[in-house]
């Protein structure tokens, strides 16, 4: 193990410790809620980050958010599931329908496929708002059964969620880092490379890339399950175009190229409403001035300020050195 | 009776499609002068009727005047765009679609800061309707079917005869053999965001009158208009007059039979076929 692979490593049992003592020692409700929706951020802004892993930026995680929070809320509400299998039950059927979408859609390359990908956030939320009689219309649902409780977990107070959660984040990520280090992972990056090569070379692109898009679509379904069970109360433009949006921002602004990058986004990017109330009315103007700032000046996204940091110390280093010689 | 309601519908079709033409023939030129996919382009519709409402309502002078500087004002806006956001990332579009979704946070949130969130309308000065037979239309809406037709044959005419128009077309066909017979590309980009954001003005103050004016409005505009240029060849101008014409009548005729949703599902449905069996679109070339 290389010294750069086990700082990385302990860096990240840290990481999970400290939150453990947060579930454990935090009781404000506020702050745990807070924790929650980082949480949660940096699983979707991860698993769009494995979409993009094969070239591939979609716009269609909204809609695959809403697809699982209401399959999940109205398989326990309706037909009695249990709130673990409708969780799962959600994010499989999100992972299928992006499957059966992503057939047509990756006929799009690049900005192409992005641009369709908007599509399918706009036909979710109007169906969710049509079909009244099934998802309540755009009053929304209410009263969404919370999680099951077992082995004496009640899950009713913010410190059960926060641990959910966490458990879930952490499980998603393992796996998430587990496809990008395997062989799979491997043929993303090449098809995002060199798209045509890969296929000459005898990798079904087509499959590849849709696989992506329903692993993708199959944690923003898991994500928006437990939300409803979370919060209970769901309606149709909680997870629409704009929210989509704020995804990609977390994900671009942290840094698309590196795993932790979506992480670092969906932290920062979520506790900053938080820390800057004043400005609650002008954030969508804050967080677009951000992206563009690092459009402009950091395209690998904040994950490269420490090396960027370290260049300039050594380049000043060097030019006073210079002088002194 | 439901022939009438047909007509009806076939003319309601008619002004939906002057009004998704105008829209996605910005996008479609700027797609295949700068290969940029310009998400903002709604919010750019959007700004356009807010300048109008300014004009009509709040400063109270004129639609006609307000309606210029609307359809100037979005073109402008183009040109700045295109200097400062977009011309440094051209030949990474990735890049640029991203800053396109940062400029959609940036001008609705300006619009909100300034104009509100309490949904806005005025109206405009064609009023009464035409009758044909039993029919009935608008002037208003009349007024959009002849602008967006009118409007886009004067842009045929352009790309066929005009020097620039020419060079257009050259530099969609093949970008670097057109600046190596030394077509200025930086010059065009320009005028083909000007052109296609006062397109996209011209919509926003004729459309505007109709609804109300929300700083979201834009998002709907450009779902249409993408779906249009999809369906009709990416970067086609002909194409996006056929593409606007399907959907223009699909969202007049289905409201007759079953709902607008209706419309919305049959019209994503349409553009899904299409990618699978004709992905270059009806129009397309390649």
């Amino acid at each position: 193990m290389s010294s750069r692979k086990a700082a990385g490593f302990g860096a990240t049992i840290l990481l999970v410790l400290a939150l453990v003592l947060v579930g454990l020692f935090v009781k404000g409700p506020y702050i745990l809620h807070v924790f929650i929706l980082i949480m949660m951020r940096v699983v979707l802004a991860s698993s769009l980050r494995l979409i993009n892993l094969s070239g591939q930026l979609s716009l269609a995680h909204g809609g695959l958010v809403t697809l699982g929070a209401y399959t999940s809320a109205l398989l326990a509400m309706k037909l009695g599931f249990s709130t673990w299998l409708a969780l799962l039950v959600a994010g499989v059927l999100a992972g299928l329908v992006s499957c059966l979408i992503g057939f047509p859609f990756t006929r799009l390359k690049g900005i192409y496929f992005t641009m369709v990908s908007i599509f399918f956030v706009q036909i979710i939320v109007l169906t969710v708002q049509q079909w009244r009689g099934l998802t309540g219309g755009a009053s929304g649902l209410y009263n969404i059964p919370r999680p099951d409780g077992f082995w004496g977990i009640e899950f009713k107070s913010k410190t059960s969620f926060f641990f959910l959660m966490l458990i879930v984040m952490l499980a998603s990520l393992l796996i998430m880092w587990a496809i990008e280090r395997s062989r799979v992972g491997m043929t993303f990056l090449g098809i995002r490379q060199a798209d045509s090569l890969a296929e000459s070379v005898g990798i079904n692109t087509t499959g590849f890339k849709v696989l992506a898009f329903s692993i993708g679509g199959f944690f923003a379904g898991l994500v928006g399950g437990f939300y409803a069970h979370y919060v209970s109360a769901l309606d149709p433009t909680a997870f629409g175009f704009l929210f989509t949006i704020y995804i990609l921002i977390y994900m671009i602004v942290g840094g698309a190229g590196a795993f932790a990058g979506p992480i670092i986004g969906a932290t920062l990017l979520t506790v900053l409403p938080e820390v800057a109330r004043p400005l609650e009315s002008y954030m969508p103007f804050v967080f677009a001035a951000i992206l563009m700032l690092i459009i402009f000046l950091m395209p690998e996204g904040l994950v490269g300020l420490p090396q960027r940091l370290n260049r300039l110390f050594r380049k000043t280093a060097k030019d006073q050195a210079d002088v002194a010689g | 009776m439901d022939e009438i309601n047909v007509l009806q519908g076939v003319l309601n079709g008619l002004t939906c499609a002057g009004w998704y033409v105008l829209v996605a023939v910005g996008l479609s030129l700027v797609l295949s002068i700068m290969n940029i996919v310009q998400l903002s382009h709604g919010e750019i519709y959007m700004i356009g009727a807010y300048v109008v409402y300014y004009f009509c309502v709040n400063l109270g002078i004129s639609f006609y005047l307000g309606f210029v500087i609307a359809v100037l004002a979005s073109g402008l806006l183009g040109i700045v765009l295109e200097r400062v956001f977009f011309r440094p990332f051209r030949g990474k579009p990735d890049q640029a679609l991203v800053l396109s979704i940062g400029l959609i946070l940036v001008f609705q949130n300006i619009v909100l800061a300034i104009a509100g969130g309490t949904p806005k309308s005025y109206r405009s000065p064609f009023e009464g309707v035409v009758k044909i037979g039993s029919l009935a239309l608008s002037t208003e809406r009349l007024v959009i079917i002849i602008a967006g037709f009118v409007l886009i044959g004067a842009l045929f005419l352009f790309i066929r005869f005009a020097k620039n128009g020419q060079a257009m077309l050259a530099i969609s066909q093949d970008r670097e053999g057109a600046a190596l017979q030394g077509i200025n590309i930086n010059r065009l980009s320009a005028i083909a965001m000007f052109v296609g954001c006062a397109l996209a003005g011209v919509a926003g103050g004729l459309v505007g009158a109709l609804f109300t004016l929300t700083p979201t409005m834009g998002a709907t505009v450009l779902m249409k208009g993408i779906a249009v240029i999809i369906l009709g060849g990416l970067g086609s101008i002909s194409g996006a007059v056929l593409g606007g014409l399907i959907i223009g009548l699909i969202d007049g005729l289905v409201p007759v039979v079953t709902s607008s949703y209706m419309a919305s599902l049959i019209g994503f449905a349409i553009v899904i076929l299409i990618l699978l069996f004709r992905p270059r679109g009806l129009w397309g070339h390649e």
